[in-house]
């Protein structure tokens, strides 16, 4: 572990800045960071300065295409036979453009700051044909776009980045897959924007092992998935913002647990979603989603995220549910409050403890505010653990258009800014009950029902728009102009 | 369990139970009171410390693989000698039986997720009083050795045959080599500890990471591979190739009291490996996963 850690700090960085810079020099599209998405500008990413500036980069430089249409673009298939081939040829800054065709591809790209996109979002189709394991796989390489086009059939994942700084996921479509739809594990600096993603045992889409993550997910529909969103143990600057969580088993679901690293799972804002009929039951589902089966957004373990502003109905049990995550085989001890405030960087030098026996995971200090929640059949609102106190766990309740909460009032139990009074065991909900109760089991991925999957949005200008690696992302959101969206019609 | 499927598992169970007894009584012998590890064919060295801990932490990527049969064969060690070994559980390729040479394996099918994984894996039975419970899967974690550099990592050579663990062991083996825990969690025991209900009893296999460069098998079956310490290989294994853990899981939880493996006690854990992946995608997945120091893939329970 120490290795690995080593080395990140120690070669990635400088990679980056170095790549950084030749993109600038190649494309001329280098820009700023937003450290922060909340605001409107930062400083630029001083990661550069000195140590390896590891030039294998330019190792792979091709000859001079003169067959190609402006510098720097490698068209599929009128260049190279096919995608992964273009990927392999291209540079850092290069853009891959890939046209209508159907690509039986597991493309592995491993080259900082490309831009792959399809020219037609609908017509450019991987297909996995339930052989291929992943439809474009991201590896290490930071700033990586990709754009505008469809993975279906995929064994595991449609699109994902893996231990990368700075990656973008634009107008992508993800239907049909064995684990997720899109994945960025392990990885921070992120966009995902424009995704439709649906049929994942998992989840749709999935953001796991980050902290702070620097990550915005937004303008996404993601249905008949087993969950809608998870992020295990990612959190720090991540955004979950104006998507549509629907028709899952459950909708967003932030979790903490020891079998992966960065834990706990903390600080995501979850604003301006709809969530809605997340009690589907003929999805494909890992036992995780059977467990959470009915709920809109719940947090398992989950600590300090701001769930604000979403419009939540028709959901057989929470609306918003802070519960525990029953972890019976962990890996490590809980973390202490103070580790809360540890990067995921400094938590794995913490040395493993055996806690001799499970971990319940509470919710704590999760702020629920001016969410709408309607026919949310257990509760609109629900706090619960399985132990705990769930007077001293610190989350609070405000300006919530809600019918019934449990335990009942929670608003006056635990306002955001008063003190709270009333009686937590009037209404107290007990969900350890969940962990008897039979569900519609498991479909399998590869034949369950799903929507037809209709025409989605192109991004604007796909033939004309310059390459635009991820190195600006993400972009800022202005939070506090979302308000509550409206159902959709 | 359907019906054949009882009357299958009653037939093996019979054998397997003879099999162990069998084993048992060998290892029984009037032997030395010595009871280090060592004391039968292990490869040199041991990892540095138990592999454990949560995922991510280390490069890897992860194939799980079905069951596939069951027989008392052990082509690595009885090849030709069908019904010689005691019972084995094999995953991974499907046409494994005492007479499979590497060479065959290209041809067999798979029970991995990843279809260009045809490896051979194989362990032994493990048995509750007369029945023997059919493992729920195996999971193949790929990973360089503790503190190796990555990059120095080189893809297992085609047609290499490892075993880890000793299936003579009398005593203890080091838990770095073979443990026994539940689910996905930092257990680690000599003996299967008692799992919570739902939580699957696994056999935890930590093979060699490190190749003589020369001999893809040996004479003992674990000279040819050894243990890398301090991410150096020792004297005369001068080639790093991917540790592989291999974990075995069963369907069993609660009271371990009778549990029994095939090859005689509790104690002599042990797996086999016949390396039949495809070798341009063990090659690529080494260069991205490891060398790259990302994490391919993640096993859940």
């Amino acid at each position: 572990m120490g290795e690995h850690t080593l080395k990140r700090s120690t070669f990635r960085r400088p990679f980056v800045g170095a790549v950084l810079a030749l993109t600038m020099v190649l494309a001329a599209c280098g820009e700023e960071r937003a450290d922060d998405v909340t605001t409107s500008s930062a400083a630029p990413d001083e990661t550069s300065g000195g140590g390896d500036t590891t030039s294998s980069v330019t190792d792979t430089m091709p000859a001079p295409d003169t067959t190609a249409g402006a510098e720097g673009v490698h068209n599929v298939p009128a260049d190279y036979p096919t995608i992964q081939a273009a990927v392999d040829a291209a540079v850092p800054g290069d853009l891959v453009l890939i046209a209508a065709g159907t690509y039986n591809e597991a493309v592995n790209v491993e080259t900082d700051d490309l831009t792959i996109r399809g020219l037609d979002r609908n017509e450019v189709v991987l297909d996995g044909e339930f052989e291929l394991e992943n439809g474009i796989r991201v590896l290490g390489a930071g700033g990586v776009a990709v754009e505008n086009m469809t993975a279906i059939n995929y064994k595991r994942n449609g699109f994902f980045w893996t231990g990368v700084d700075g990656f973008r996921g634009s107008y992508l479509t993800a239907y049909r897959t064995g684990d997720y739809g899109v994945y960025a594990f392990d990885s921070m600096n992120g966009q995902l924007e424009h995704i439709y993603a649906a049929g994942s045992p998992d989840a749709g889409v999935y953001i796991g092992e980050c902290y702070p993550c620097n990550t915005v997910l937004t303008d996404t529909v993601s249905e008949h998935n087993g969950l809608g969103y998870s992020g295990t143990n990612a959190g720090g600057n991540l955004l979950i913002v104006n998507s549509v969580f629907n028709n899952n088993r459950a909708g967003i679901v932030p979790n903490s647990g020891s079998y992966e690293l960065c834990y706990p799972q903390r600080e995501t804002t979850i604003v301006g979603n709809l969530v809605f009929s997340n009690n589907q039951p003929d999805t494909p589902a890992i036992d995780v989603a059977l467990l959470a089966m009915g709920n809109g957004i719940i947090s398992a373990g989950g600590i300090r995220n701001d769930i604000e502003r979403n419009l939540v109905w028709d959901h057989d049990k929470g609306g918003i549910s802070l519960v525990p995550f029953l972890e019976e085989n962990p890996n490590d001890d809980l973390p202490t409050k103070e580790e809360w405030e540890l990067t995921c960087e400094e938590s794995k030098e913490i040395a493993l403890v055996d806690p001799g026996g499970a971990l319940l995971w509470d919710s704590f200090e999760n702020r629920v505010i001016g969410n709408v929640l309607e026919d949310n059949r257990s509760g609109d609102i629900i706090v619960a653990s399985a132990g705990t106190d769930v007077s001293t766990l610190g989350n609070c309740f405000a300006g919530n258009t809600l019918t019934f909460t449990q335990p009942n009032n929670l608003e006056t139990l635990a306002p955001c800014d008063a003190v709270g009074s009333g009686d937590w065991k009037d209404g107290e909900y007990n969900v350890a009950l969940w962990l008897g109760e039979d569900r519609p089991p498991s479909v399998d991925w590869q034949t369950a029902t799903l929507p037809p999957l209709e025409l989605q949005e192109n991004m604007p200008d796909a033939a004309t728009a310059p390459a635009k690696p991820a190195t600006d992302v993400p972009y800022e959101v202005d939070l506090d102009a979302i308000t509550v969206p409206s159902k959709p019609s | 369990m359907t019906a054949v499927a009882r009357r299958v598992a009653t037939r093996i169970a019979a054998a397997g139970l003879l099999v162990a007894f069998v084993a048992a009584s060998c290892s029984s012998e009037p032997e030395s009171h010595d009871t280090r590890a060592h004391t039968d064919a292990t490869s040199l060295g041991r990892p540095d410390r138990v592999i454990a801990g949560p995922q991510g932490s280390t490069p890897q990527f992860v194939v799980e693989c079905g069951f596939s049969h069951s027989a008392s064969d052990d082509p690595i060690v009885y090849p030709d000698q069908p019904g010689q070994s005691h019972l084995h559980m094999f995953f991974g390729n499907t046409d494994v039986d005492a007479s499979t040479t590497v060479a065959d394996l290209a041809a067999g099918d798979t029970t991995c997720d990843d279809s260009s994984d045809k490896a051979a894996y194989w362990a032994p039975a493990l048995l509750r009083g007369p029945e023997v419970l059919t493992p729920t899967k195996s999971v193949a974690y790929y990973r360089p050795g503790i503190d190796v550099v990555a990059q120095d990592v080189q893809p297992y050579p085609e047609g290499l045959v490892m075993i880890a663990g000793n299936s003579g062991a009398r005593g203890e083996q080091p838990l770095s080599i073979v443990a026994w825990g539940c689910g996905r969690g930092i257990v680690r025991e000599a003996l299967p500890p008692t799992c919570a209900e739902g939580n699957n009893l696994e056999l935890i296999i930590t093979f060699p990471d490190c190749w003589d460069g020369e001999n893809l098998d040996s004479a003992d079956h674990h000279g040819h591979v050894a243990y890398s310490s301090g991410g150096e290989c020792p004297k005369g294994y001068p080639v790093h190739v991917p540790q592989l853990q291999f974990v075995v899981e069963y369907p069993v939880w609660g009271d371990p009291g009778g549990l029994l493996l095939a090859s005689g006690g509790l104690l002599t854990g042990h797996a086999d490996f016949m390396n039949g992946w495809d070798q341009d995608v063990l090659a690529r997945e080494v260069r991205l996963c490891l060398h790259n120091e990302v994490v391919c893939g993640l096993s859940s329970e």
